[in-house]
């Protein structure tokens, strides 16, 4: 079996000094502004991004890598190795994007120089990053395939994400709303909390006008889950510092807090959720 | 021992009671405490009481028990507004008690008027005294005295209506206050009044008339606004003509097109809706509801020849119906028999799992409620509320397991909430009293929650919200501390009046200025059918100026009587 490798892709929103820390590859999604396509993260930056698409009328497009950039890094990680390895790719939530697809492609081809295990993580943005970043950590300290999938599995079923858009624009647009498309008949400016059901798709967790009670919400649902448990926070946010912090501060004041990691939402997550977005995901520690 | 009292007599005291409440429905109308546009206490109860008639007229039995029965039957379906839902009480209490009963002794009346009162007072969930339900009680209060016949205890009973009438206002403040006695209370004597007269044998002038000359306006409003339910608007017909056609079928087409009644029902079907499609060896009739009737006449002339062709523009009919509607309110008979009636076969379609019924007047409000998942929204609420039977039939129309109703209005929970009692479906009442409160009940429900943590979301969002509503006085008076004038502006947050005068922004304003406090994040501002974008304008820069971090949205309600209803959340 030998040693395990992480593999994720830029949805993941892992911040960059992590992803060389444990060594995680990162592989690219592709954003197109008008006439531009941009590999996310790689030649563009979140700050450019952000920048653009308010210059922009357009809304930006994303699209999946495709399963030959895959089986290149799949590839790439295999002949690296002098040891026999197992690759974990770890993908956006395969109801929102094809990512998935394009890996399990990309494995299957691999399969006679490397074996890929390709997983869904049914999430999306630092949600997949934070789990990520944990499987990757064990992974170095030499835990097998056996212990990180098995790790895996739990942190997937107990970690949770809050995400608090500034508008439904960019989901319905692009078409990530999922279970949540009900929200659009209305005119009234409704700010959902929106969450992420286990099949992977956006659902409105809780409805109502106002980021205060919004904020309640959220707060109200990570005390119930976790209470007194010890927890890794994540928080991404869509060039809205400040909202990330007051979000930071308002919905995790109360509970066992062992790290805390800030991060920026990127071009891909950015461009379904929009500017201004903010989430929080929950996991626990032990 | 006195004469007892039988079926048909019994009906006349109920008719007569209803007649005298007809002549007075205004008087007790002016007595509604709030100086709003919608005070319509004897409005309502008198359509109740005239649901109640109408039945006994229908039954016409000479069973007493029979005839009280036929009496709440009516009054339970047509009840409106809390007044007429608490009239519907009692009469339900003493229809119970008398049910067995062909004639009525004294005491067979003595015990009924007490179950009515009981029955009332458990359907009520907060009784409040000084209201309808006292003087019930009061005049049904057993003095232990004998009486000569059942004219000598009516009489008695009239006379303590008429002492704990008098009394109101010193159990309820607002009312001392306004110097008013309370509106239910006095309808509920009137009535008592007429039921007097019928023992007594001494029918006043004004005789009952089925139709009493106050009521005729106020059924000409029920009706219309009935009909307005049950129809679509013209500008709605999809399909505008009917046609009708008849082909005789022709050998030699027939080679080319053999005739499949399946396949060509198939075929029609695309053209439009309300498709009928019969045929035998010679012939095959049509009918459909079609935009194109050219092409469902081509279609069918591919199998023989048109023998008979009849087409319909069925958007003229809506039209001209709907303004005979609108000039006579005997037309109910001609409209339950137009065409389209015919041929409204309910749509089958598949049972969701929760379903909303909501109350509101104005379109704007309308689509509000609609575009956050409402399946029926009854026209009504300040003006005309809904009767148990209106609400009944929405909640009919609506396919689903379970069925929220949201009344938005206080006078309309009642009814609500018997019509949720009487209909055999899953329906829960979310006693929502304003539109604001019914939207943010809506905006709280989650399609894939339970039912019970919905229910809880719901009744925790109205909670939430602030109500303000601008109307204007529809006479002088004083009330909470304030002199208000006929025609004068007034903001009221939920039941207080905090603001008055001759402008509206002004008084909007002041309203807002009360409502808004640290916690507020959203004003909600809906116009109704006279604003103007102007005085949206100031009312926005108001807030914007003096209220940071407050977001203002503002939409058009479009509902008649109210400048602007307002959500403070």
């Amino acid at each position: 079996m030998g040693r395990v490798k992480i593999v994720t892709d830029s949805t993941a929103d892992i911040p960059k000094d992590l992803v060389k820390k444990y060594d995680i590859t990162v592989v690219p999604l592709k954003v197109a502004i008008g006439n531009e396509t941009f590999q996310d993260g790689v030649n563009l930056t979140t700050e450019a991004f952000y920048q653009k698409i308010e210059s922009s009328e357009e809304l930006p497009s994303t699209s999946q890598p495709t399963p030959y950039e895959f089986e290149t890094v799949y590839r790439r990680i295999a002949e690296n190795e002098a040891d026999e390895v197992t690759i974990l790719s770890i993908h956006l939530s395969s109801q929102l994007s094809g990512t998935m697809q394009s890996a399990t492609l990309a494995a299957e081809e691999v399969k006679d120089a490397v074996h890929v295990d390709v997983v869904d993580s049914k999430r999306a943005s630092y949600a997949i990053g934070i789990i990520v970043v944990e499987i990757a950590k064990l992974a170095q300290d030499g835990a097998d395939v056996k212990a990180c999938k098995e790790r895996l599995n739990t942190l997937l079923e107990e970690t949770k994400v809050y995400f608090l858009v500034n508008t439904l624009e960019y989901l319905q647009k692009n078409g990530r709303i999922g279970k949540a498309s009900a929200l659009f008949g209305t005119l009234l400016k409704v700010k959902p909390v929106l969450s992420l059901s286990e099949d992977g798709q956006v659902y409105p967790y809780f409805k109502a006008r106002g980021r205060k009670k919004a904020l309640a919400a959220i707060r109200e649902a990570v005390n119930e889950q976790y209470g007194s448990k010890p927890v890794h926070i994540g928080i991404c946010h869509a060039n809205a510092l400040e909202s990330g912090e007051e979000l930071l501060e308002k919905t995790t004041s109360s509970l066992q807090v062992e790290s805390t990691t800030i991060t920026e939402i990127g071009a891909v997550i950015g461009s379904h959720v929009g500017p201004e977005s903010v989430a929080v995901t929950v996991m626990p520690a032990k | 021992m006195s004469e007892a009292v039988e079926g048909k007599k019994l009906a006349s005291m109920f008719e007569q009671g209803a007649a005298i409440l007809a002549k007075n429905v205004k008087t007790v109308d002016a007595l509604n405490v709030f100086p709003v546009p919608d005070g319509d206490t004897g409005t309502n109860m008198n359509l109740t009481i005239q649901s109640g008639i109408k039945e006994v007229q229908s039954a016409a039995d000479n069973h007493a028990g029979k005839v009280a029965k036929s009496f709440s039957k009516g009054l339970l379906m047509g009840a409106r507004g809390n007044s007429g839902v608490i009239l519907s009480q009692l009469f339900r209490g003493f229809a119970k008690a008398v049910e067995k009963k062909e004639t009525l002794s004294v005491r067979d009346l003595e015990q009924a008027l007490e179950e009515g009162v009981t029955t009332a007072y458990k359907a009520v969930m907060k009784p409040v005294e000084g209201t309808i339900l006292t003087v019930a009680k009061d005049a049904a209060e057993n003095d232990q005295s004998e009486h000569s016949s059942a004219a000598a205890w009516m009489s008695s009973v009239v006379k303590k209506a008429e002492a704990s009438l008098e009394k109101t206002p010193e159990l309820l403040p607002v009312l001392k206050e306004v110097g008013v006695v309370d509106s239910g209370g006095q309808g509920l004597v009137y009535i008592y009044h007429g039921m007097l007269e019928v023992l007594e044998g001494n029918i006043s002038k004004e005789k009952a008339q089925s139709q009493p000359a106050p009521s005729l306006d106020d059924l000409v409003k029920v009706e219309h606004h009935q009909n307005a339910q049950s129809h679509i608007s013209t500008e709605d017909i999809e399909f505008g003509y009917c046609t009708e056609v008849m082909v005789s079928f022709d050998e030699d087409k027939l080679k080319q097109h053999h005739f499949d009644e399946t396949t060509f029902r198939n075929e029609l079907a695309k053209f439009g809706d309300s498709l009928l499609v019969v045929s035998d060896e010679d012939l095959v009739k049509i009918h459909i509801h079609a935009e194109y009737p050219g092409d469902v006449l081509t279609t069918s002339q591919k199998y023989g020849s048109l023998v008979h062709v009849k087409i319909d523009n069925m958007r003229e009919q809506h039209r001209a119906l709907q303004q005979e509607e609108q000039t006579s309110a005997s037309h109910e008979e001609q409209t339950s028999a137009s065409h389209e009636e015919q041929h409204e076969a309910p749509a089958p379609n598949d049972e969701a799992q929760y379903g909303f019924v909501t109350v509101s007047m104005g379109e704007g409000i309308k689509a509000l409620f609609k575009g956050l998942g409402a399946n029926e929204v009854i026209a009504g609420g300040q003006t005309m509320n809904p009767s148990t039977e209106d609400i009944m039939n929405a909640i009919k129309k609506v396919n689903a397991e379970h069925i929220f109703v949201l009344p938005n209005n206080g006078n309309i929970v009642m009814a609500a909430e018997q019509a949720a009692d009487v209909s055999d479906k899953h329906v829960e009442v979310i006693p929502t009293k304003s539109v604001p409160e019914g939207l943010s009940a809506m905006i709280a429900f989650h399609d894939q929650a339970g039912f019970e943590e919905n229910k809880q979301a719901m009744q925790a969002a109205r909670q939430e919200v602030k109500t303000g509503q601008v109307t204007y006085a529809v006479r002088d008076t004083s009330i909470d501390g304030m002199d208000i004038a006929k025609g004068d502006y007034m903001g009221i947050w939920d039941k207080d009046i905090v603001a008055s005068g001759k402008n509206v922004e002004e008084v909007t304003t002041q309203l807002l200025e009360n409502m808004v406090d640290e916690t507020t994040e959203i004003v909600t501002l809906i116009r109704g059918e006279n604003g103007q974008t102007s005085t949206d304008n100031v009312i926005v820069n108001y807030v914007e100026k003096n209220f940071e971090d407050v977001e203002v949205e503002v939409h058009e309600g479009g509902q008649p009587l109210y400048s602007y209803i307002i959500a403070v959340e």
